[in-house]
């Protein structure tokens, strides 16, 4: 039996190698983040007038938002690099191991999970810093991190099941527009109440509507840490990392196919 | 002397081959056609509520408003694409070989922004479309928005001129890529999806020295037939403004590449 | 290991649109050979090598490496090979040792089990330098050797090489060739695919010569070459009339070979003693005072073995 912990370290070190290794590669993943929440806040802030948000505060309603997206893009440049891998004929050493197939990709969601952890942070200090309002305490903040978390790993599992499948690395667009709209077609904007059409239905059904209600327990003062607001959000990660996790093992034992 | 016909069959190449491998690339088509529509109807339904705020401006409908903002968008990643496609170039040797081609220099950079005029034309339209049959309306009429897909075309190559200064000037691919935030800066830090009346105080100010503010608060007032939108003649200015000077960018990107190389 | 190292049985493999790059493959390699297997592009020899590295499924037939079946028992197969791909298939942001390490944690190794096979086989492919400086500042030559590093970790029975020696220069040609050898008589099966003929004659007990998707040949390289034809003496002179009077002058030493348009001025004719039918040629030349430009005894090449059971010529048989 192949010790599947020390090859899972091994292979979570070789993907962080993505960040530690090549100059300024954290830049980017953690200066979109960035971008949308200083703009959106500022071309959207005034919808917060609008009865029926729960908060006064714009940039306190985004800022879990863009963890989220941060979290996500992470989590999808797994399956990017995977592409690239599997390409570049690297993977093939993998495949050729005698290594359960689900350890092969262990490894690289834990790095994708480490590595979104900074785009998080940085939103996060830069937001309260800026003037967002910690109204969940510390219950709050870990709330936020542990949503960020998983949806990373379940944007890694989406990205992760599209590399198996497609092959190559033209599918990396593919990959992170399924998390962008994932996490838009939310209550990315406004609460549900203020939703209109078409969107309002896609928000209550989409579960990353409860991953980010989940996260708001941080920063949204109508929204407190209970296992009320908690309870959604974790059973939403578990349902999609079942269903994107089944999905992603059945590619990778058909890629001999 | 200058063979006027030989420059313009070797721009038509350009850009022929511009355009062509922009729809082949997957990574290049959906940044510039799907995405902002995407961003458009999500913005859309999630914001749609805006139109009960005080002192939002009377529009036929809400997409109406939006629609300039995504088209404009569309230009940005339009131009950002033309970057990338160069920077791609560079880094496998294609531009080399152009290089060794008995072609005016210039026509390298001009060429891939004819197609980016092209694509700007495409893409800008396709959105029009798109947005019509989705419930827009514009009350401007067909010249107006004939009007609207020229300044799109333009505002692309505008920053397609900027993307392509510093394609030539880094020869990195990666380099462009991790450049896709910035372009929101743009954006964001124009009053796309928003009036500027209602943007946050900073914003505001900001967007002041946006050239962008004026190309999309031009296309609202085409497109909505209200000069109260937006002055389209003020749009004209600033897209005309930006063409030239990233063109004189990238012209001078490129002299710099061709002494050191 | 009793049974073959590799064992094929009427192997197929079709892709999308029907195209079937394997055709029925039948093959036998037996442990402690060194067998090559040469093709042109697109025969189906990659193909066949990634089916018999568990990287690709059978479409019908069956094949079993180390005595274990591909398919049924894919991870007996993996644990028993070692692979260099076509592609050397490393990250380039890693070091030769780091990726030594990973490789033997992929094959169960433990940590300090794996750092001493790491350091043992970067000895033994001369990176040892090299060893803690990233891969993607390697030259091809170096790469190839990590490669082949990476494939020896676990001590496989049977080695897999595609192409090994693909792009490389004579010298990191001829290196790796010495390291094959040594492998070879250490016990370690390799099959071997390569375009380059001289590689196949160097190295291989047996060649297999695949076109497409099927075994056209099969055999050790002189008994290919044998069958293909026997030596020829081959004498250039200056002119066509000076041929015509060579051709009939030389005819009483053996039957001599129609005219080739193309070289008006060749005469061929057999050889029977190798290099001691060369005498009674220049003798006989002599005595009909016909001048000569060159002279000099032919044998059938693997080329020549190539093209006459497919009908075209190897890509490297001139460049090897």
């Amino acid at each position: 039996m192949i010790a599947a912990w020390p090859l899972t370290l091994a292979l979570w070190r070789r993907s962080l190698n993505e960040v530690t290794r090549v100059r300024g590669a954290l830049l980017p993943a953690t200066i979109a983040p960035l971008v949308f929440l200083l703009g959106m806040s500022g071309q959207f802030g005034s919808l917060t007038d609008l009865e029926g948000f729960p908060t006064d505060s714009y940039l306190s309603w985004i800022v879990p938002l863009s963890c989220l997206q941060g979290a996500g893009f992470a989590g999808a440049a797994t399956g990017v690099n995977l592409a690239r891998d599997i390409e570049q004929g690297w993977f093939d050493r993998m495949l050729v191991s005698p290594v359960p197939r689900g350890v092969l990709i262990l490894g690289p969601i834990l790095g994708a999970v480490s590595r979104a952890m900074v785009p998080v942070t940085v939103v996060l200090i830069v937001g309260l810093a800026i003037g967002a309002e910690l109204t969940g305490g510390v219950l709050g903040v870990v709330s936020l991190y542990v949503a960020s978390a998983g949806f990373c790993a379940v944007a890694a599992l989406f990205g992760v099941f599209v590399a198996v499948t497609l092959r190559t690395q033209q599918a990396g667009p593919l990959m992170q527009q399924g998390v962008f709209l994932g996490v838009f077609l939310s209550t990315a904007y406004t609460p549900e109440v203020l939703l209109r059409g078409w969107l309002a239905d896609v928000a209550h059904l989409n579960p990353a509507t409860q991953i980010l209600e989940f996260g708001r327990q941080a920063t949204v003062e109508g929204i407190e840490p209970s296992f009320a607001s908690t309870w959604p959000g974790l059973a939403a990660l578990a349902g999609l990392g079942l269903a994107l996790g089944s999905l992603a093992m059945f590619g990778l034992h058909r890629m001999n196919r | 002397m200058l063979d006027y016909a030989l420059v313009g069959r070797v721009l038509v190449a350009l850009s022929r081959r511009s355009v062509s491998t922009q729809f082949r690339r997957a990574q290049l088509v959906m940044p510039t056609f799907v995405l902002p529509l995407m961003l458009m109807a999500v913005i859309t339904s999630g914001t749609g509520a805006a139109r009960d705020l005080p002192g939002y401006p009377t529009v036929d409908s809400y997409l109406s408003f939006i629609i300039a903002g995504s088209i404009i968008q569309g230009a940005l990643l339009a131009g950002l694409t033309t970057g990338i496609a160069l920077a791609s170039d560079i880094e496998s040797g294609f531009f080399d070989r152009l290089l060794a081609a008995p072609v005016p220099r210039s026509t390298l950079v001009l060429g891939r922004l004819s197609g980016t005029v092209v694509l700007g034309v495409i893409q800008s339209a396709f959105f029009l479309a798109v947005a019509f049959v989705f419930g827009a309306s514009y009350p401007g009429g067909p010249l107006a928005i004939l009007a609207t897909i020229c300044l799109a075309a333009l505002t692309a190559a505008g920053i397609g001129g900027l993307a392509a200064a510093i394609a030539l000037r880094t020869g990195s691919l990666s380099l462009m890529q991790s450049i896709f935030p910035f372009v929101f800066v743009l954006l964001f830090t124009a009053p796309a999806f928003f009036p500027r009346e209602l943007l946050t105080d900073t914003l505001r100010d900001v967007a002041v020295y946006n050239p962008l503010t004026y190309v999309v608060e031009g296309a609202r007032g085409l497109l909505g037939g209200n000069r109260e939108l937006g002055d389209p003649w003020l749009g004209l200015a600033a897209a005309v403004g930006l063409l030239i000077a990233t063109t004189v960018l990238a012209t001078a990107a490129l002299q710099e590449r061709l002494r050191r190389t | 290991m009793s049974s073959p190292a590799v064992s094929v049985e009427s192997l197929v493999r079709e892709f999308k649109g029907g195209i079937r790059a394997v055709d029925g493959l039948d093959l036998q390699v037996e442990e402690g050979e060194i067998y090559g297997f040469l093709g042109p592009n697109g025969a189906g020899k990659t193909t066949t090598v990634r089916i018999l590295t568990t990287l690709l499924r059978p479409t019908s037939g069956s094949a079993r490496v180390a005595g274990h079946d591909v398919v049924s028992e894919a991870d007996k197969v993996r644990r028993s090979i070692g692979v260099a791909l076509q592609e050397a298939a490393i990250d380039p942001l890693m070091t030769g040792r780091e990726l030594l390490q990973m490789q033997g944690a992929l094959h169960g190794l433990k940590r300090p089990a794996a750092r001493e096979r790491g350091t043992t086989l970067l000895e033994r492919v001369g990176l040892v330098e090299a060893a803690d400086r990233r891969v993607g500042g390697y030259s091809g030559g170096m790469r190839r050797r990590l490669d082949l590093a990476l494939a020896l970790v676990h001590r496989p029975d049977v080695l897999f090489l595609d192409e090994p020696t693909t792009g490389l220069d004579i010298t990191s040609r001829t290196a790796l060739w010495r390291e094959v050898r040594a492998l070879n008589d250490e016990g370690t099966t390799v099959f071997l695919t390569t375009q380059y003929l001289e590689e196949a004659e160097q190295l291989a007990d047996r060649v297999g010569i695949i076109a497409g998707g099927g075994l056209v040949a099969e055999g050790t390289p002189a008994d290919l070459k044998g069958r293909v034809g026997k030596p020829t003496v081959h004498v250039l002179v200056g002119s066509a009339e000076a041929a015509a009077r060579a051709r009939t002058a030389l005819g009483r030493l053996g039957e001599v070979q129609a005219e080739d348009r193309a070289i008006p001025g060749l005469v061929a004719l057999p050889a029977p003693d190798g290099n001691g039918s060369l005498a009674p040629v220049v003798r006989v030349l002599d005595e009909e005072h016909i001048e000569v430009e060159s002279i000099e005894v032919k044998s059938p090449t693997l080329d020549d073995v190539f093209l006459a059971v497919t009908g075209s010529k190897l890509e490297g048989a001139d460049g090897a």
